[in-house]
């Protein structure tokens, strides 16, 4: 579910940069990026295997 | 370089998002692959990366807008890393097929990092920058470009909830959600 509302937000952050202002395609892209650091923590749970 | 020849090879690197775009939903459905958290992570950022081409071509290139483009690259660079470290313990058969020898998410790594790398050496040409701001009417080609990735990013949209359904998706997807026979 979490990809599909992250999807949706480029679609939104992509057509308001083409047919919208900019300073709101500006904003659309920082909560959309901050929304995929934040699923990016919440999937990055697993310990990487290192041996160094 | 003119603010007309930064434009084209913004609209030139959409092409290129588009490609990529494209290349990960053959490969999810030729190969019948479903991709992984992660994966979809990656795919995202890519349809993200677009944003400041898009910006650029319709209002002319602006340093700040390739800052959007190196700040995307460098989080898709992040994730891809992050997939490569997790199979990159000897033994590991990696997540997916290969292609050409590298798996998926290693290929992402390298498309981010030439991303980075391709935007730094536009942003070194400053005359593409003297324009007024004003957008533009643009070509077939750059109109082309932008529908390519609106389309690509919105069927993504339809894939990953497909995949997931309504709840979070699993870390090893087998099936998608959607299509699973109820019992």
């Amino acid at each position: 579910m979490e990809f599909t509302a992250l999807f949706l937000s480029v679609v939104a952050v992509l057509a308001v940069s083409w047919w919208g202002s900019r300073r709101l395609a500006l904003a659309l892209f920082t909560i959309a990026l901050i929304g995929s650091a934040a699923t990016y923590f919440h999937h990055a749970t697993d310990v990487l295997k290192l041996s160094f | 370089m003119t603010r007309s020849l930064g434009v084209t090879l913004n609209a030139l690197g959409l092409y290129a998002i588009a490609l990529v775009l494209a290349g990960a939903f053959a490969a999810q459905l030729l190969l019948d692959e479903l991709p992984c958290p992660l994966c979809l992570l990656q795919r995202c950022l890519f349809a993200l990366l677009a944003t400041g081409p898009f910006l650029n071509v319709r209002y002319g290139p602006r340093p700040g807008h390739y800052a959007l483009a190196l700040l995307t690259a460098c989080a898709g660079a992040a994730v891809a890393a992050r997939q490569i470290l997790l199979h990159i313990a000897p033994g590991d058969p990696g997540y997916g097929s290969a292609v050409l020898g590298y798996h998926f998410y290693t290929w992402a790594f390298i498309g981010f990092a030439a991303a980075i790398v391709l935007t730094a050496i536009v942003l070194l040409f400053e005359g593409q920058f003297q324009g007024d701001g004003v957008a533009r009417p643009v070509g077939f080609f750059m109109r082309g470009a932008v529908w390519l990735i609106i389309v690509l990013t919105a069927l993504n949209v339809i894939s990953a909830f497909v995949e997931c359904g309504s709840s979070a998706c699993p870390d090893n997807p087998t099936t998608y959600e959607l299509l699973r026979p109820s019992s």
